[in-house]
């Protein structure tokens, strides 16, 4: 039966094959690629490949001014804008000596634990999404709109806000709003029982993530983890406690820990992150009707402000992990020089490549989403 | 964390015996250390190895044109007292070659790939010098101070007259929201 042309195909001596994940394919987060070495279904190899996203934000940023790059750094990141924005604007007050006032580190504060919170809404869409099921992300989604909802009020924009400026924030907020806030801060509390009974207790959920990509403490340190993925294998580090930046040293939370350091583990700690996060809103809630002043510190003509020489290194927790800003200034009017630190530089390559091999090809997907790996920190 | 200022205060003493080291506290939790080229696989062992600073938060470079210089700084933290120090060195612009720190933070494997693909400065002994991000780009490092964006983009590509039927009916009526 075989055609006359028919020759069989000589096979090298070996069951390995490669197969391109990305980077378009609905188990690959943003852009991304992965080339896997496979043996049946099981890893052998796996070779991360960025640069599908890749915008020059750093070559871009040496071009404009230090006011200008407020409205193009939130862009980096698209889950988790405004831990990008506050944390260019740490270093460069770092580098001008600039004093923050009260008021302002406050309301950043709060900007802050929104922006995780949305994050983390759509981490869990995303990492149930990898399990085959959706009901969590139209979930996640709508109520992350109702955040968003509140972002619009008080910044002017729902995703990309460029709500601050080196010295404070643009203006203060607007009347009745922090009734509003707790308002949504209940509403999200009492949505957590539908979101735990749907997923974080669901049978299948549980017995589908534990034990997959799991990682221990000694490995987490030595591949360069940060944030939840780190607290996922049991070591309490926080850099908002351990590091503390604008008001965090004033605000009581938990950092939240799990032993386990696998997929479960990490999809808890976040779960739990987002009880602090509502925490800390409450803590701010109350306290901001008494702090009184300005939100933003004189600062000279934005169009001619020469920052004066020198470098800093600005570190916050954003919701993915350690983020930080190396700024360099000449004294002139634009950076010298912006390096940016993103977690996901360590999670989206090393980590991710290391955690694949030996697992199964189905499983790919929800290492990658359950390391909340953002690939446009990657590529910048 | 009044550990951290006793360990800071020893380490501080260690460094001193150092030869050519300026050792700066910049703030509460941060320390500035300009050193050699040559010692700085020492100094990081030395932090490592001794002090606890276990977690290499990045490795960034600066170029600075006008000296003939490229400027590593090497950023790495301590967990237990929340430390950071950053280990500023000088190398030479041309050749720019310096030695890689991947046997002792094996996160420098990403960082040391970036800034060889960014800048051109090439790390002995780091495992993997392959083009990651910029696969496609065979010009320059773009980072280097001397790639002007603005002139390859003139250079590269052609400026199109962008003026559709649609838009030239909207201007002749003055321009505006269209109803």
């Amino acid at each position: 039966m075989r055609p006359e042309n028919y020759q069989a195909v000589s096979h090298p001596p070996s069951h390995e094959y490669e197969l391109n994940i990305g980077p378009n394919h609905p188990g690959i987060e943003g852009n991304y690629a992965l080339r896997l070495t496979l043996e049946g279904d099981i890893v052998v190899a796996a070779r991360a490949d960025a640069g599908y996203l890749h915008r020059g934000f750093e070559k871009l940023m040496e071009g404009r001014l230090w006011m200008q790059n407020i409205a193009l750094v939130p862009r980096i990141c698209v889950p988790d804008p405004a831990h990008m924005e506050i944390c260019y604007a740490l270093g460069v007050e770092m580098l001008g000596g600039l004093e923050v006032p009260a008021r302002a580190q406050w309301i950043r504060v709060m900007q802050l634990e929104l922006s995780r919170i949305t994050a983390h809404l759509f981490y869990f869409g995303g990492v149930a999404a990898t399990m085959g099921m959706y009901s969590n992300m139209f979930w996640g989604v709508a109520d992350r709109d109702l955040v968003l909802d509140l972002f619009e009020e008080f910044t002017g924009g729902r995703v990309y806000s460029m709500f601050n400026v080196p010295g404070g924030v643009r203006r203060d907020l607007p009347d009745g709003f922090l009734g509003k806030l707790k308002a949504l801060l209940d509403y999200l509390e009492s949505r957590l029982e539908d979101y735990d009974n749907l997923f974080f207790s669901n049978y299948v959920v549980v017995h589908r993530s534990r034990g997959t990509g799991p990682m221990n403490r000694q490995q987490a340190l030595e591949w360069g983890v940060t944030g939840p993925n780190l607290r996922a294998t049991g070591l309490a580090f926080d850099v908002r406690r351990d590091d503390p930046y604008l008001v965090y040293d004033q605000i009581e939370f938990d950092i939240p820990t799990e032993e386990a350091g696998d997929a479960l583990a990490r999809i808890l700690v976040r779960r739990r992150e987002l009880q602090e996060s509502i925490r800390i809103l409450r803590q701010v809630a109350e306290q901001l009707p008494y702090i009184k002043g300005p939100v933003r510190c004189p600062l000279p003509n934005p169009l001619a402000w020469n920052v004066p020489a020198g470098d800093s290194y600005a570190r916050v927790e954003s919701s993915k992990g350690e983020l930080a800003y190396y700024t360099v200034s000449n004294g002139g009017d634009k950076p010298w020089r912006v390096h940016i630190r993103g977690p996901s530089q360590m999670h989206a390559v090393q980590v991710l490549e290391n955690l694949s091999v030996g697992s199964r090809i189905e499983d790919i997907a929800q290492i990658m989403f359950t390391l909340d790996a953002c690939p446009p920190e990657v590529d910048r | 964390m009044e550990e951290s200022k006793e360990l800071t205060g020893w380490l501080e003493r260690v460094l001193e015996e150092f030869h050519g080291v300026k050792v700066q506290r910049k703030a509460a939790r941060r320390m500035r250390i300009d050193i050699d080229a040559d010692a700085l696989p020492a100094l990081l062992e030395l932090l490592q190895g001794r002090a606890g600073y276990v977690h290499l938060s990045a490795i960034s470079c600066v170029d600075w044109i006008d000296d003939g210089q490229f400027e590593l700084v090497y950023h790495v933290l301590s967990y237990e007292t929340g430390t950071l120090v950053s280990a500023h060195i000088r190398i030479a612009r041309d050749p720019g070659v310096y030695l890689s720190v991947y046997d002792l933070y094996p996160p420098a494997a990403f960082f040391e790939r970036d800034i060889h693909e960014m800048f051109g400065v090439y790390f002995e002994g780091s495992p993997d010098m392959e083009k990651f991000i910029l696969t496609e780009w065979d010009g320059p490092p773009p980072m280097r101070k001397e790639f002007d964006t603005r002139a390859y983009v003139h250079a590269t590509f052609d400026w199109q007259q962008y003026d559709p039927e649609w838009l030239r009916e909207i201007r002749a009526r003055g321009g505006g929201i269209v109803e």
